[in-house]
């Protein structure tokens, strides 16, 4: 560091600046690791004793032994693996033949659809199971309704049935795709249209350049994927909550939550999370392997622009189909949800004559546990991603400028929240505040550290990337021409990163919004948000007023998202929200 | 293999015209280059050649065949072309061997064949060492290489170069500009070369084709396009060229600054405007004044730097008009002093019009 000493002492005041900053960087960044070793580490390392432990908190395997021989768990085991593996192909299947149509084909309405797929992902999944409940129920489903009034089938037919496993994947995967449409889109539009040109000038005919280059070429992409996916339908407690539970059968997530509901046995529901935990952290693992291998680095200089499919004859019937499977996230369940919004009776279509604000009024006005719920979620939406940003910017600042020895401990413990699930995150925090000396059950607490944890990894990824988009050299020139590091830090860094800053803002805040698996485990009655609250509903059959507020969430998300994609953070949009399972 | 015609072959994007109607002859066995800036047409030009890209007007034949007309366009796997890509255009997912032999394995050649080919074209492109490694592994040098013997294994009718070299550092573009015409002699295949840099077309190129805003300014052997530049963009763009204005005092003698200077090129009319160009280097530089006063101009030097090798210089006449001088190295003559400059008649090349 030659250059940059000498730069210091030729101002005068430098020496003593840059000794306190020595001074404060070591406290700095153990007050940080220990800061985030509580925040995964206690959870966790509770989660692991209990799952040891018996009633009375002597040592045993008993909890292990229950769970891979009680049917009650077993089965929801093989139930969640079928969905996952089910969720995984449906996506692929969809997405991929969506994506290459989008990205590199002359299909009319292309960027609409590539638009409305990103934005079907405002939708919370349990916002869309719960609309697709409004459509498909056997009876009061509108779908089936109009299925009987056309065939004048009895009432006690029905088309679908969304209560049952494939109307669960059916849901799932409706949710779940766009996140495999994003990757497989991106992929091909960052592949250089040469490497296809290249194997057209050797005379290789359409299809055979799609067989031999694109689709290799596209496959690692596929499969990362196709484990989102998996990961997706594993980690998934919304959906099934709302599909699963009225069919009889349990998933691994509303198993666990099960065993929370009284009498609550915190032990076998630490046991269950574990086998959760371990096969995301795996599947992560596999997922960096299908994207790192064989150097699918772009190579060489300039690439042109790719050069398009023509669809000719099939132009029409790609973008029908297009538009066919945006239905399924998006123009029914909204649909759905609007009629249930503004009718008297949901499973009545609304008519002007019919038409009502009888819900609306009721939720705002009537329902008492509206408000607080809304000034829970806005508050702790607010502090988790004020905190949340911070604490990332913080980190992604010492791990990018290696500010401090042992910077990469802090960046592995930046991202390590991303191997847990949300409910098995929920339990260990469960278990870790019930007791002294932090006994934060039952606070708006537990449930902002909650956030921020989950939140922190996407945070911390975006953040990191927009510093390592600020070249060192540009601090440098600034300290060159006599500026203090800190004076660069305000001068250069930080306007440079501001809209990163903005963005990661909106996205923690909309992702606490959305966020239900662990606020499903860690409210009161006191503390409800209004995920739990639309959650709760379900119970008492309001479906007018869930419609209300699942509308109010989406509306709330896709301004918030909006106003984060007009600061530049719209193409991270897909990545941070892969990450928050409902 | 086949002569390659352009005619009149014209590519509009909206408003703009990336093409307008360039007319070019390539004979059998030809290397022709593309010479010109960025953005001047070239590698527009070459992908419609390719057939990436169909023409507003005007048509392509090779051999006769139509291949690119507005009406109907050949794709480019059906035309027995190969082309090489700035970006080399390597697949990742497949061996150096396998990226070479992919041309032969869509034409369903039998095994026997396929292996003798890639063996020979391989140790032609010395690269038999590093056939099971990925590109990923491999230096640009090595890339471009490969990129070579994937496009010549195939034994194209014409080969396509697009900016071949320009992701390679100085040393190494020097060394394969020579091994591209060592690879063109030795196939004679129907080539068109694509590039900025007039150096690796003087090298390379059989004929050179300086195009710029989407025509073809000037096109001949490297020599012609050189010695006798018939456009000022030609005359600046191919090593460094002096622009003198001037007006026509009869058929060949032009007033510049005040005094005659004879020239050579096209005839002239008297009262017209004409633009001469003169080379850096073509133009004696003196302290005394000259005993004929015959195409001397008189100067003052306004900058000097010694560059080695030689001297270069810049004067002002006394109109103000800048001029660069590359001198010998032996005298030094400060700036601000006046000097005597002498411009051959036989270097004053009169420009066309334009």
């Amino acid at each position: 560091m030659p250059a940059s000493s000498r730069s210091e002492a030729a101002t005068a005041d430098l020496p003593v600046r840059s000794s306190l900053q020595l001074d404060l960087s070591r406290p700095i960044l153990i007050a940080v690791t220990a800061l985030l070793v509580v925040m995964i580490a206690l959870p966790m390392g509770w989660l692991i004793v209990y799952s040891l432990s018996d009633k009375q908190g002597t040592a045993t395997l008993g909890n292990f032994v229950t769970l891979f021989t009680d049917p009650s768990f077993v089965d929801p085991l093989i139930t969640t693996l079928i969905i996952a593996v089910s969720v995984s192909a449906i996506c692929c299947i969809v997405a991929a033949p969506l994506g290459w149509l989008v990205a590199r084909t002359d299909m009319p309405i292309r960027r609409i659809v590539r638009t409305l797929v990103m934005a079907s992902l405002v939708t919370p999944p349990f916002v869309g199971a719960i609309a697709w409940e409004m459509l498909a129920a056997p009876n009061s489903g509108l779908l089936n309704q109009l299925w009987r009034s056309l065939t004048g089938m009895p009432s006690d037919e029905a088309l679908f049935d969304i209560y049952s496993l494939t109307g669960l994947i059916f849901v799932i995967a409706c949710y779940t795709f766009p996140y495999v449409f994003i990757l497989v889109a991106n992929a091909l539009d960052r592949m250089p249209g040469e490497l296809e040109d290249a194997s057209s000038m050797l005379g290789a005919k359409t299809w055979q350049t799609a067989r031999r280059i694109t689709m290799p070429l596209a496959l690692p992409t596929l499969l990362a994927g196709a484990l989102v996916a998996f990961l997706q339908a594993l980690n998934l407690f919304g959906s099934p909550a709302i599909l699963a539970i009225p069919a009889g059968f349990h998933t691994l997530t509303t198993r666990i939550w099960s065993l929370f509901q009284f009498p609550p046995k915190p032990e076998l529901a630490a046991a269950a999370s574990l086998p959760l935990l371990l096969l995301t952290i795996l599947l992560l693992r596999g997922q960096a392997l299908a994207l790192g291998r064989r150097g699918y680095a772009v190579l060489g200089g300039k690439y042109g622009e790719p050069r398009l499919v023509r669809l000719g004859a099939w132009r029409l019937p790609a973008a029908a189909l297009a538009l066919l499977v945006l239905a399924m996230p998006l123009f029914l369940p909204y649909a759905a949800l609007f009629n249930s919004a503004f009718s008297r009776v949901a499973s009545r279509l609304v008519t002007l004559d019919t038409i009502t604000l009888h819900n609306v009024r009721f939720t705002f006005l009537e329902l008492s546990s509206t408000m607080p719920a809304l000034k829970n979620t806005f508050l702790l939406a607010t502090l988790s991603a004020t905190l949340g940003a911070v604490l990332a910017l913080l980190i992604a600042y010492i791990v990018a400028r290696r500010a401090v020895p042992g910077h990469r401990v802090l960046a592995f413990l930046a991202t390590a929240p991303l191997a847990i699930p949300g409910i098995v995150l929920g339990v260990g925090l469960f278990l870790a505040y019930t007791r002294p000396p932090l006994t934060l059950y039952g606070t708006l607490w537990i449930l902002l550290i909650a956030f921020i944890t989950i939140e922190l990894p996407a945070a911390y990824q975006q953040l990191s990337s927009a510093f390592h988009a600020v070249h060192p050299e540009l601090e440098e020139a600034g300290r060159m021409l006599g500026a203090s590091r800190l004076r660069t830090l305000a001068d250069i860094t930080a306007p440079l990163l501001r809209s990163a800053v903005i963005a990661t803002w909106c996205f923690v805040f909309v992702a606490v919004i959305r966020e239900l698996s662990a606020a499903v485990i860690l409210f009161t009655s006191e503390t409800k948000v209004l995920s739990v609250l639309i959650f709760d509903l379900k119970e008492s059959g309001d479906v007018g007023a869930i419609a209300v507020l699942s509308l109010t969430m989406v509306g709330i998300t896709t301004v918030v998202v909006a106003v984060a994609n007009r600061f530049g953070g719209g193409r991270e949009a897909g990545r941070l929200h892969a990450r928050t399972a409902g | 293999m086949a002569a390659v015609e352009l005619k009149g072959l014209t590519k509009r994007y909206g408003e703009t015209t990336a093409v307008a109607e360039v007319s070019l002859r390539i004979e059998h066995g030809q290397l022709v280059c593309l010479l010109g800036p960025s953005g001047c047409g070239k590698t527009t030009t070459l992908r419609l050649i390719a057939g990436f890209i169909e023409p507003s007007a005007g048509e392509i034949v090779v051999g006769g065949k139509v291949l690119s007309s507005p009406q109907r366009t050949v794709p480019p796997e059906g035309r027995n072309m190969s082309m090489i890509f700035q970006s080399y255009a390597l697949w990742p997912h497949m061996t150096v061997a396998e990226n070479v032999a992919y041309g032969l394995r869509i034409r369903k050649l039998d095994k026997a064949t396929i292996e003798g080919k890639l063996k020979a074209i391989l140790s032609t492109a010395h690269l038999e060492a590093l056939a099971d490694r990925y590109p990923g592994e491999l230096s640009g040098g090595q890339q471009q290489r490969v990129s070579l013997a994937r496009a010549l294994v195939v034994e194209p009718e014409t080969l396509l170069l697009d900016e071949p070299l320009s992701n390679l550092d100085a040393n190494l573009r020097e060394e394969m500009r020579f091994e591209i015409r060592r690879l063109h002699d030795r196939y004679r295949y129907t080539t068109v070369y694509v590039t900025h840099d007039q150096a690796e077309a003087m090298t390379t190129a059989d004929l050179i084709a300086v195009m710029n805003h989407g025509k073809v300014e000037q096109i001949g052997p490297p020599e012609e396009i050189y010695g006798r530049p018939r456009s000022e963009f030609v005359a600046r763009f191919i090593g460094g060229s002096n622009i003198l204005r001037g007006s026509a005092i009869d058929d060949a003698r032009v007033t510049v600054a005040g005094a005659p200077l004879r020239t050579t090129g096209r005839p002239l009319q008297a009262g017209r405007p004409v633009a001469l160009s003169v080379r850096q280097h073509e133009i004696a530089i003196a302290n005394e004044k000259p005993q004929s006063a015959d195409n001397h101009l008189p100067a003052v030097v306004t900058r000097q730097v010694f560059l080695g090798s030689v001297r270069d210089y810049t004067v002002a006449l006394d109109d103000k008009t800048e001029l660069r001088v590359t001198a010998p190295p032996g005298r030094n003559i400060a700036p601000g002093q006046a000097v005597w400059l002498h411009l051959p008649a036989e270097q004053c090349r009169a420009l066309a019009e334009e």
